[in-house]
């Protein structure tokens, strides 16, 4: 009789309900089945006490599920938005962590799981949270991208702007070249100087005041979104990074490597980040989960409190830590003022669309769970998102009207 | 709760059910990938909010989320080395509440079978993690696209493979 196959040994170890009869009865009288079986015994057994992993209790459920609830993610739109609104920070283009959509790469988005976000308002540990994102490499990364992104030579002067956002651009990075971004805080000081505040307002007139800005108004909601959307507003932030010439040579030291030798007058140098106000509305669904949001901020800055732009870019594009695809692509939107939006390679897709005359930038995970567009405009950012289709966010998008 | 175009509601409403009776097979599933309880949670919470957002069957959800967290894990474990080895420096000091693992495996015999898991064919290595995390031959079959006949003999070819790999790597040899 023929021989069963290794696999059919192989469920002998731990499902012999499913091997049949006449199988059994050959491998308990064929020594060399026997000896099969036993090795895939063997084997089946090393591996599981390799596998062994402690047991997860009832308790440990429960706060995994309030954590699910409470994830950035589950409201990453409203993270972003929110952001937007508040256009935390020049440049700090939005990134998404796993399952997050790096939807409105605009100002300070957190997408970030765990890092907070800047959803909920008016939290006493926002300016704590605000503080995590900009040590996140992600965010600090994209810092630097858009000192890189920044237009113009600053000649020695006080705060000559060197980068007003005019475009939006797709950063294709895939996970692995993320993780190794540069760390803004690992070549020097970054400190927040005028926290943005995000607050939620009564009414669309308490918004238009608090913000200074026009509040959208949708022609027509996508189907299945309803009812009056919650707003809030941001203040402009504004943050100040120091170049510190020890710092980066100790960050690198510590990372085994050694950095490019700094051009004079970098050390001590002061470039200084802004963004916002701005204002977001929201519409909310059940347990917080956002269906759409529109959020628009002024667009982020950056300015030169001395060092020649070109000086700042070229030594940037040179550090060690920032891998080669993105500084090649940073340095194809250097100068023109185009602020880049980070796109996870595998997880993000993202395509160009004409909205009202402008070309944005649709962002859409590849699950399909969310879309968002965002394109910038006379020196305002707009973000439109939601856990809709492209072709939904694109509608709302073209028919946005802005209540003066 | 509201239905896309798509005719996809969002959150599903089973959700909480599914996650309440599915969640300690999910994050079984990414910590035998990942070797580290910690990185598992992180990877379940992801899986859950992409089921969140899908429109799969409450019957198949069980499956789906098993091979979704084998996934993840496994292209966690290729594409996160960096970063994971930098947070396992700084993790390996906070760890209050050691896995049975932890203790039995020292920690590169640990490193040395993610790195082995991670060198497998991926269908073999997810048929090997849902296996002994419980699922039957049928439900491996069904999860993975398999034959049930196949199953077997797909799980002893990983498990083969990384003995295989294990002896080669020891540090006895």
């Amino acid at each position: 009789m023929r021989h069963p196959s290794d696999g059919t040994l192989r469920r002998l170890v731990d499902e012999p309900a499913g091997v049949a009869d006449t199988d059994r009865s050959h491998v308990a009288s064929c020594p060399k089945c026997e000896a099969g079986l036993a090795a895939a015994r063997d084997d089946a057994a090393t591996v599981a006490l390799h596998f062994e992993i402690s047991d997860i209790s009832g308790r440990e459920v429960d706060e995994a599920w309030q954590r699910l609830l409470a994830n950035p993610a589950a409201t990453g739109l409203a993270a972003s938005a929110a952001s937007a609104a508040s256009a935390a920070s020049a440049g700090l283009a939005g990134a998404a962590g796993a399952g997050g959509l790096a939807l409105p790469g605009v100002p300070g988005v957190p997408g970030v799981p765990g890092a907070g976000g800047l959803a909920s308002p008016g939290s006493a540990g926002r300016s704590a949270r605000w503080r995590a994102l900009l040590r996140s490499p992600v965010i600090a990364g994209i810092a630097v991208a858009a000192l890189l992104a920044g237009a113009g030579a600053a000649a020695a002067a006080n705060w000559l702007p060197i980068f007003r956002a005019e475009r939006v651009a797709p950063l294709v990075i895939v996970p692995s070249d993320l993780v190794q971004l540069p760390e803004l805080s690992g070549y020097g000081k970054l400190e927040i100087t005028s926290a943005p505040r995000v607050r939620q307002v009564a009414d669309a007139a308490a918004a238009k005041e608090g913000a200074g800005l026009g509040v959208p108004q949708v022609a027509e909601l996508p189907r299945g979104v309803t009812g009056e959307p919650s707003y809030r507003v941001g203040d402009k932030a504004t943050a100040t990074f120091t170049f510190s010439a020890a710092k980066a040579a100790q960050t690198a030291a510590a990372d085994g490597r050694s950095l490019p030798p700094m051009p004079a007058g970098l050390d001590g140098s002061q470039f200084r980040l802004s963004a916002g106000p701005g204002v977001a509305a929201t519409w909310a669904e059940a347990r917080g989960v956002p269906a759409l949001i529109v959020a628009r901020a002024v667009a982020p800055a950056a300015f030169s409190g001395g060092v020649p732009f070109e000086t700042a870019r070229d030594y940037l594009l040179s550090l060690p830590g920032l891998p080669a695809s993105v500084a090649s692509q940073l340095r194809s939107f250097s100068g023109d003022g185009t602020l880049p939006l980070i796109v996870k390679a595998g997880r993000e897709e993202s395509f160009t669309a004409d909205v009202g005359g402008v070309q944005g930038t649709v962002l859409a995970t590849r699950d399909g769970a969310m879309a968002g567009v965002i394109w910038v405009d006379d020196g305002l950012v707009t973000v439109v998102g939601g856990s809709l289709s492209t072709d939904e966010v694109l509608e709302v998008a073209r028919g946005l009207t802005w209540q003066r | 709760m509201r239905e896309r175009k798509d005719g996809v509601s969002f959150p599903r409403p089973d959700l909480e059910q599914v996650f309440r009776a599915a969640y300690p097979r999910v994050v079984a599933v990414a910590a035998r990938v990942l070797g580290n309880r910690h990185e598992a949670e992180d990877i379940a919470q992801e899986v859950f909010l992409t089921f969140g957002r899908s429109a799969v069957p409450a019957g198949e959800a069980t499956g789906w989320l098993s091979v979704a967290a084998a996934h993840t894990a496994l292209n966690h474990l290729r594409t996160g080395r960096r970063r994971a080895s930098r947070e396992e420096t700084v993790g390996a000091a906070e760890t209050t509440a050691p896995d049975v693992a932890e203790t039995v495996i020292a920690r590169d015999e640990r490193r040395r079978v993610r790195a082995a898991l991670a060198r497998l064919p991926r269908k073999q290595a997810v048929a090997l993690v849902l296996r002994h995390s419980g699922l039957s031959y049928a439900e491996v079959a069904a999860a993975l696209d398999l034959s049930p006949g196949s199953v077997g003999t797909t799980v002893r070819r990983a498990e083969s493979a990384l003995r295989e790999e294990l002896n080669r790597h020891a540090p006895s040899e």
